[in-house]
């Protein structure tokens, strides 16, 4: 079967997971991506365990082992680049120049290459030199004090970075696209800084238009949520937690009120203004006692029979084993050489004419290098051995 | 207009609330040409938020403009076989077709992907279901139940905490951009191919990739990684948040010596930096919790401005945690275009926006028109693009086809 990617080559000078995963995202689409890593950096230590990390952001990927630091690599490397339609990275700018390898340099070889980047904060300004760590971004983003409960320290959730992956690998084929019609090659930059803002949209965008509000700077007590079935969290009878999304009161009351034992005509919360405004604190103290007395395998029965926009909230359990997910291949099970039948994350995306593929899992440092510049640069056998013995490549 | 990378892509977007639009409000950013199709009463539900209250609104409905910028808007009834017609019309003439409504719905109303690509083989035609297209599940999607079931919410905050949600629009917000992926994708594959193809990037799929790392390390057999875990017992001392007298202050520095010992010297600390139980990573490791305790005392003396001016000097890799009215006045987030100045016509005056988070350097994104009012291209459009003489379009009025 064909796939989008199939007449795509990646360059991936990655470091980081998040974009490691962005160039893994373009390989499970079909394009060939190639590793270029350093010969002395192998064996990342796994202790003997399986590098289950690797083996998701690395796979679909070849590796070729190269000195960039003497002129020969350098040379060969420049070659690689006149054959890549993208290149990947997270390289500081600094790094980047020092090596031939920042954009000018690139587009010199190869005028249409698309040449995405993750960085800290951004292709401008001031702080355009800031290293790409995902906690400085999250922690300027502004969302961190207000995510847990009043009183608790701020929360760093990971996922602005996982934004970003999504967000390099959108625009670099959004890029492609232009390519493909015009000829025209460019940059992509994606920050962890922009990431992580659009990974808390709403929030953010609420503030901008509004410019005040205490409940915006301090964390709210999920006992004084601004709409009791809606965003609101109550412990249960066996001490897991539901969670509910039913914004408008109006549609989900008659059903709603029913499961939690309130008569739906109760006259304190007969409309959705009484719900969410004048008595909006004696609902969420009704329902706080009403979902203590079951367990969550009770209310879970009870959101699914109402069909009700409600869920018990669950640990990594529970996808692990969902029908659901092992149906759609969000999580995958794959015959791993070493460690037998093991479980990954897949593919968040399905496609009907491009399906997401897992050829192979991750490379070890260096195992393609020699069919990556025969295939790609016509090296022979001689020559590529001579390379190895001289010590370029590995 | 400067050149745009979707230039004359054609969507058509049926979508309501969040995932759905903002996935094509990327797309849109990038040029695509994308037509909201909603229904006559009422149209898009995100139009109604403001009445909801399950979120502050402000002056202007910030909720539905922003992400339904650069978009036309054309009011149609698809339980209407007229209607239905327009829109295979539309199909016609488009690229792309999106929708996060429910796959029966959009059965119901003959806009199936067997439906439509018959009529244009090239069309892309996207969804954006809650749980995927296999399996079956059958209930309501929205991003925080989805998120609920992902795994993220329970593993963060401190132990014995309620789970933490990611915030509002978190979950669907990756959702869009996914979406928007698989579409690229399969514009770039008909470049080569000439056809078109269905895909769908679900609420919970997406969702399941937000904690991607702690995710795949526990299908690996890490447990620990479903658990939430306090900052007080951070595996490593130098990369945590520790309190000021103001602000927290989120410290990203490797458990090596040298960094360990600039630490110190920037909290003036040499104490610390000669005290046996941290000589060394393997022994501030094991002695963590002692470590976390020792430095908290130091840090939460000072304010965060004091703090990192001390960093600065010590090149001590930190940032303080800002608030949201930290955010809004960031310069850098400005100078980027993550933040813009839009007009809006509900207010009569410019307004703050969130800008374009992807910066393409020779087709860069655009903000050109907030959220449209609904339906106020039909009547061009039907003239226009679909080709319908103003007595159909009458005939079309009195159906109830189109308002």
């Amino acid at each position: 079967m064909g796939r989008a990617l199939d007449d795509v080559v990646v360059i991936d000078l990655s470091r980081r997971f998040f974009t490691s995963l962005s160039a893994a995202f373009l390989g499970d689409f079909g394009a060939r991506v190639i590793r270029i890593d350093a010969p002395e950096g192998a064996a990342q230590a796994s202790g003997g365990r399986w590098n289950h990390e690797a083996d998701l952001i690395h796979r679909n990927k070849e590796s070729v082992a190269l000195d960039l630091r003497c002129e020969r690599g350098q040379e060969i490397m420049r070659k690689l680049l006149m054959r890549a339609d993208v290149v990947i990275t997270d390289w500081q700018l600094d790094q980047l120049t020092a090596l031939g390898l920042g954009y000018e340099a690139v587009a010199a070889l190869r005028p249409d290459v698309v040449y995405g980047r993750i960085s800290g904060f951004g292709p401008q300004g001031t702080d355009l030199h800031l290293p790409a760590i995902d906690e400085l971004a999250a922690a300027r983003t502004g969302m961190m004090p207000i995510l847990p409960q009043p009183g608790e320290p701020p929360v760093y959730t990971g996922s602005g970075a996982m934004h970003a992956t999504v967000m390099l690998a959108f625009g670099v084929v959004t890029a492609l696209v232009h390519r493909g019609l015009t000829g025209e090659g460019q940059q992509v930059d994606v920050s962890l800084f922009g990431a992580n803002m659009y990974g808390a949209a709403l929030d953010i965008q609420a503030f901008l238009a509004i410019g005040k509000g205490e409940r915006f700077l301090n964390p709210i007590s999920r006992l004084d949520v601004s709409n009791p079935m809606s965003g609101s969290l109550y412990p249960t009878a066996d001490g897991r937690w539901v969670t509910l999304t039913m914004p408008d009161t109006d549609r989900w009351w008659p059903a709603f009120s029913g499961a939690v034992g309130i008569p739906p005509d109760e006259p304190r919360f007969d409309t959705h203004d009484k719900r969410t405004e004048t008595n909006r604190l004696a609902l969420i103290a009704a329902l706080e006692q009403a979902f203590l007395t079951k367990p969550g395998k009770h209310w879970r029965e009870a959101f699914q029979r109402l069909q009700l926009s409600a869920d018990v909230i669950e640990r990594f359990d529970y996808p692990t084993s969902d029908p659901q997910v092992l149906e759609n291949r969000y999580i995958v099970e794959l015959d791993h050489p070493s460690f037998g039948r093991v479980k990954s994350l897949g593919f968040p995306l399905f496609m009907s004419e491009s399906a997401a593929r897992l050829d192979r899992l991750a490379p070890c440092i260096g195992q393609h290098t020699g069919r990556v510049l025969a295939d790609l640069l016509g090296y022979d056998a001689d020559r590529i051995h001579e390379l190895t013995a001289a010590g370029v490549v590995a | 207009m400067t050149k745009k990378a979707l230039d004359g892509i054609r969507v058509i977007d049926l979508t309501v609330w969040f995932q759905g639009p903002v996935a094509a409000q990327y797309l849109a950013d990038f040029g695509a040409d994308v037509i909201k199709v909603e229904r006559p009463q009422g149209g898009d539900q995100g139009r109604g938020v403001r009445s909801i209250k399950a979120l502050p609104v402000g002056d202007w409905n910030q909720y539905f403009l922003v992400i339904n910028r650069n978009k036309k808007s054309i009011a149609i009834d698809l339980k209407k076989p007229e209607g239905q017609k327009i829109l295979y019309r539309m199909v016609e003439k488009s690229d792309v077709f999106l929708s996060n409504l429910a796959p029966e719905m959009l059965a119901a109303w003959n806009l199936s992907y067997e439906k439509l690509s018959a009529i244009n083989p090239r069309l892309i035609y996207a969804t954006n279901t809650g749980y995927g297209r296999f399996g079956g599940a059958s209930k309501p999607s929205f991003d925080m139940t989805v998120q609920a079931l992902t795994g993220i919410m329970a593993r963060l905050g401190e132990p014995g905490q309620p789970p933490i949600y990611l915030g509002m629009g978190s979950g669907d917000a990756y959702g869009g951009i996914m979406s928007a992926l698989g579409i690229a994708l399969a514009l770039y594959q008909r470049q080569r191919t000439g056809k078109g193809q269905s895909l769908d990037a679900s609420l919970y799929g997406a969702q399941l990739f937000l904690a991607a790392p702690y995710l795949q390390a526990y299908l690996a057999g890490n447990e620990d990684s479903a658990l939430q875990h306090s900052r007080k017992k951070a595996p490593n001392p130098l990369w945590n948040l520790y309190p000021s007298t103001e602000k927290w202050v989120f410290v990203c520095e490797p458990n090596d010596d040298a960094r360990f010992s600039a630490l110190c010297r920037a909290l003036g600390a040499q104490a610390l930096s000669a005290d046996p139980r941290f000589a060394g990573a393997a022994l501030r490791a094991a002695n963590h919790e002692a470590l976390i305790a020792a430095l908290e005392v130091l840090t939460a003396k000072r304010s965060h401005v004091d703090l990192m001016k001390a960093f600065l000097t010590h090149g001590i890799v930190a940032s303080p945690v800002n608030n949201l009215a930290d955010v809004i006045r960031d310069e850098q987030a400005w100078r980027n275009g993550y933040f813009m100045k839009a007009y809006c016509e509900e207010v009569q005056r410019e307004v703050d926006i969130r800008g374009l988070p992807i910066t393409l350097s020779k087709t860069p994104g655009a903000v050109h028109s907030l959220g449209p009012q609904l339906g106020q291209d039909t009547e061009l459009l039907l003239l226009e693009l679909l080709g319908y003489e103003w007595d159909e379009i009458e005939a079309l009025k009195a159906t109830g086809a189109i308002p």
